[in-house]
């Protein structure tokens, strides 16, 4: 059956087999958009900020007498979350180092600008360290003594209010020089 | 394009491939009973793809997954979409299943040298329906849960039954193991089964060529043959378009899947399987005692085997209808049983009243929990949500705040007055003849001030009067009144009753027992516990705490309204 494109049957057979690879290719396309076309939103859904929300609000860590200078003490914070299709009640949500300079408290996140590693306290070198990357920090104000973060320790928000320490819990970027809240 | 497919083409040798397949040689040409497999394979191929997306997530844990296909379906863009293609997929395969299963019967595409295609056929409707009773399960609502529970009942009743039983479910209850391995099953291990049992399927398929009409001449057969593409391919896209279409139409029209309220072993449920299974269901109903392997397993094994002996059993060496009498009457009966039983099942239901009521119920109930779901479930599981209830936090609080004195719903300490039926009428009438019983101010330390009004000093009718006179005081709360009974009992208070000389009944005097204007009210129930030190309630002599500043107003109110509805008559 050699094909002569001069033959009108031919040509006749050829234009139908035009129209049926346009027909598969047409409807074939229309049924992966069936699930395709909502999968896009589906997956993006927790892109709009759905997903864990974290109480950003002032959390109680203890009494103002509780906290001293010269060693930083470690807290936890717990607030109520809300995580996908989970609420749950007052869980440890993150921490923070508290210490006291110049008679006034501070508040650092324990979440090293690097990585994200979870900061600790070297008492015999009085810094705090982070034990991943080795990157040091001072007590006063947590900035960079020696290793690779790019920014001081985060401050948290604190206050006192009636011999009560409260902190606000916040989330920054890590890996970059400006501290943007996530 | 064309250098990449070229470079692509010395590498794999595609297009080799794609020619061994389109070029396959259709004898008798194009039909549109050939197009009923490779919808299932699109149907098949959509179901793991709409399966990979809700795996995104859903979480099988018996605390987790209600929750996350609540989340999935009510609050994820699209969610409810996706599950209920997923869902009605399901149907369509089994539907089309069967359609395809009929087409192979009336072609005799089982007979020699089939077999393989046929069993291979079988085993994959088989594992058809293990999707399904696996995927039923994973929502963990009332539906999966009273599934479960029945089927492992079905189960044990085989001999040998209660370790397999025990092997599927994780052991002796349901709970977290069912839904690990109920979901590994039906997402590990049905889908590589399927995958390996369709490729040989379709290799043997190809072997074989397709099952022309038994009337074709040899030559007529070669006369119309031609490739499979494009026609022949056309049509299957054709036919994969009306599932398809019908797909969407069914879960848009339906608004998705079912999701009924979260698997509560201590509830009543209408448990009844998917429809394709119904028919099964009824069988059951009709086999008691010893006998229930009759209906479980015996019927549905024999029914099984039938089918996987027919190319034995029809050995005509021609696939003519007419010399395969036998072997069709007898697929026909099995239909016709299945559909016979199916038609009984649905219509005994819908001839009982108790199932439509039982059906609204969980309806109603659904919707609530769903409803209650948007805010977060606990961690503590489905049924956690009940826990967002208003009521389910008014009860809390009380319980926390105030069970430890008063009772409520026959729940509490008895160091104050009880709160069942609290200042309805029959409370007041009953509480002005003896005050200080128990479940009035007799657990109390000092409240013990008041007289008791026996028969004697107020006849029945003079009581109901008086009690309806107070009840007036409560203002527009008090419901509806008998203003006969009211200015009878006015009357009786200004010129019989001595109960002047403690309580004032204008709001704002001070007398030495509790003022009356407003008593009962939900704002008089919000002073009470705001302040029961204050002048015009019990002043400085009162037991109760304040409760103002430990309690915020919302939390106030919730309580006032909570002890305002246990109130029969009033309200």
């Amino acid at each position: 059956m050699a094909a002569d494109p001069r033959d009108p049957g031919e040509q006749d057979a050829s234009s139908r087999r035009k129209i049926l690879k346009i027909g598969v290719g047409a409807l074939g396309a229309g049924l992966v958009a069936i699930p395709l076309a909502p999968a896009l939103g589906f997956l993006a859904y927790p892109l709009d900020g759905a997903g864990v929300a974290g109480e950003t609000g002032f959390l109680a860590v203890g009494k103002r007498s509780g906290f001293g200078a010269d060693v930083p003490v470690r807290v936890d914070l717990y607030a109520d979350r809300t995580d996908a299709w989970n609420r749950t009640k007052n869980v440890k949500i993150g921490s923070a180092w508290v210490i006291e300079v110049e008679g006034g408290l501070r508040a650092f996140s324990t979440v090293c600008p690097h990585a994200g590693c979870a900061i600790d306290f070297d008492p015999a070198a009085t810094k705090f360290t982070c034990p991943c990357h080795r990157s040091f920090f001072t007590l006063k104000d947590g900035a960079v003594e020696e290793g690779p973060s790019p920014r001081a320790l985060d401050t948290l928000e604190l206050r006192v209010e009636g011999g009560l320490v409260a902190i606000r819990f916040q989330r920054f970027r890590v890996g970059v020089v400006e501290k943007v809240v996530v | 394009m064309a250098r990449a497919l070229d470079w692509l083409e010395e590498r794999v040798g595609y297009r080799g491939w794609a020619r061994g397949w389109s070029e396959e040689q259709v004898q008798g040409g194009a039909r549109w009973r050939y197009t009923l497999g490779p919808t299932l394979v699109y149907l098949f191929v959509q179901q793991v793809a709409l399966g990979i997306l809700l795996a995104s997530y859903y979480s099988p844990s018996a605390t987790d997954a209600w929750a996350s296909t609540a989340y999935l379906n009510d609050q994820v863009t699209g969610g409810w979409f996706l599950r209920g293609l997923h869902h009605h997929g399901m149907s369509a395969m089994v539907v089309v299943a069967v359609l395809h299963t009929i087409q192979v019967v009336l072609a005799g595409a089982y007979k020699r040298p089939r077999e393989l295609n046929w069993w291979t056929g079988l085993a994959l409707g088989g594992i058809v329906l293990g999707f399904s009773i696996t995927g039923y399960t994973l929502p963990w609502d009332q539906n999966a849960y009273w599934s479960v529970v029945v089927r492992a009942g079905i189960v044990t009743s085989v001999p040998g039954g209660e370790w397999s039983q025990q092997l599927l479910q994780g052991g002796r209850e349901l709970g977290n193991l069912t839904l690990t391995r109920f979901y590994a099953l039906h997402v590990f291990v049905l889908p590589l089964l399927l995958v390996g049992l369709l490729w040989a399927h379709v290799r043997l398929r190809r072997r074989h060529g397709v099952t022309p009409p038994a009337g074709l001449s040899e030559e007529a057969l070669v006369r119309t043959r031609e490739p499979l593409w494009p026609r022949q391919v056309f049509m299957n896209v054709v036919a994969m378009t009306i599932c398809g279409g019908a797909l969407l139409a069914a879960t848009i029209s339906s608004h998705g899947a079912p999701l009924m309220a979260p698997a509560d072993p201590a509830s009543n449920y209408m448990a009844r399987p998917e429809w394709f299974f119904l028919g099964l269901f009824q069988l059951l109903k009709y086999f008691n005692g010893p006998l229930r392997l009759v209906g479980a397993a015996l019927i549905p094994g024999a029914a099984a085997v039938f089918l996987l002996v027919l190319p034995f059993l029809d050995r005509a060496p021609t696939r003519r209808l007419r010399s395969r009498v036998g072997a069709l009457s007898g697929v026909a009966a099995l239909m016709t049983g299945l559909v016979t039983l199916t038609a009984l099942a649905v219509a005994e239901d819908a001839g009982k009243e108790s199932y439509a009521a039982g059906v609204a119920a969980a309806q109603k109930d659904a919707a609530r929990a769903r409803e209650l779901a948007l805010a977060g479930v606990g961690p503590r599981g489905g049924v956690a949500v009940w826990e967002n209830d208003p009521e389910f936090q008014a009860l809390a609080l009380f319980q926390e705040h105030c069970a430890t004195c008063h009772t409520l719903r026959g729940k509490g300490g008895e160091e104050a007055p009880s709160f069942d039926d609290w200042g309805s009428r029959a409370w007041m009438a009953a509480f002005l003849r003896a005050p200080n019983e128990k479940r009035f101010y007799g657990g109390t330390k000092a409240h013990h001030t008041m007289e008791p009004l026996s028969a004697e000093d107020l006849p029945e009718e003079e009581l109901m009067a008086a009690v309806e006179y107070v009840l007036s005081l409560r203002g527009d709360e008090a419901g509806a009144l008998d203003a006969g009974l009211v200015k009878r009992g006015q009357a009786l208070w200004e010129e019989k009753l001595e109960c002047s000389g403690c309580h004032e009944v204008e709001a704002g005097k001070e007398g030495t027992g509790p003022t009356l204007a407003g008593h009962g009210s939900r704002a008089w129930l919000e002073r009470m516990i705001v302040d029961p030190t204050a002048v015009d309630l019990y002043g400085e002599g009162a037991e109760m705490p304040k409760f103002g500043a430990k309690l915020s107003a919302a939390e106030i109110s919730t309580l006032a309204g909570l002890i305002a509805v246990e109130r029969a008559d009033t309200l």
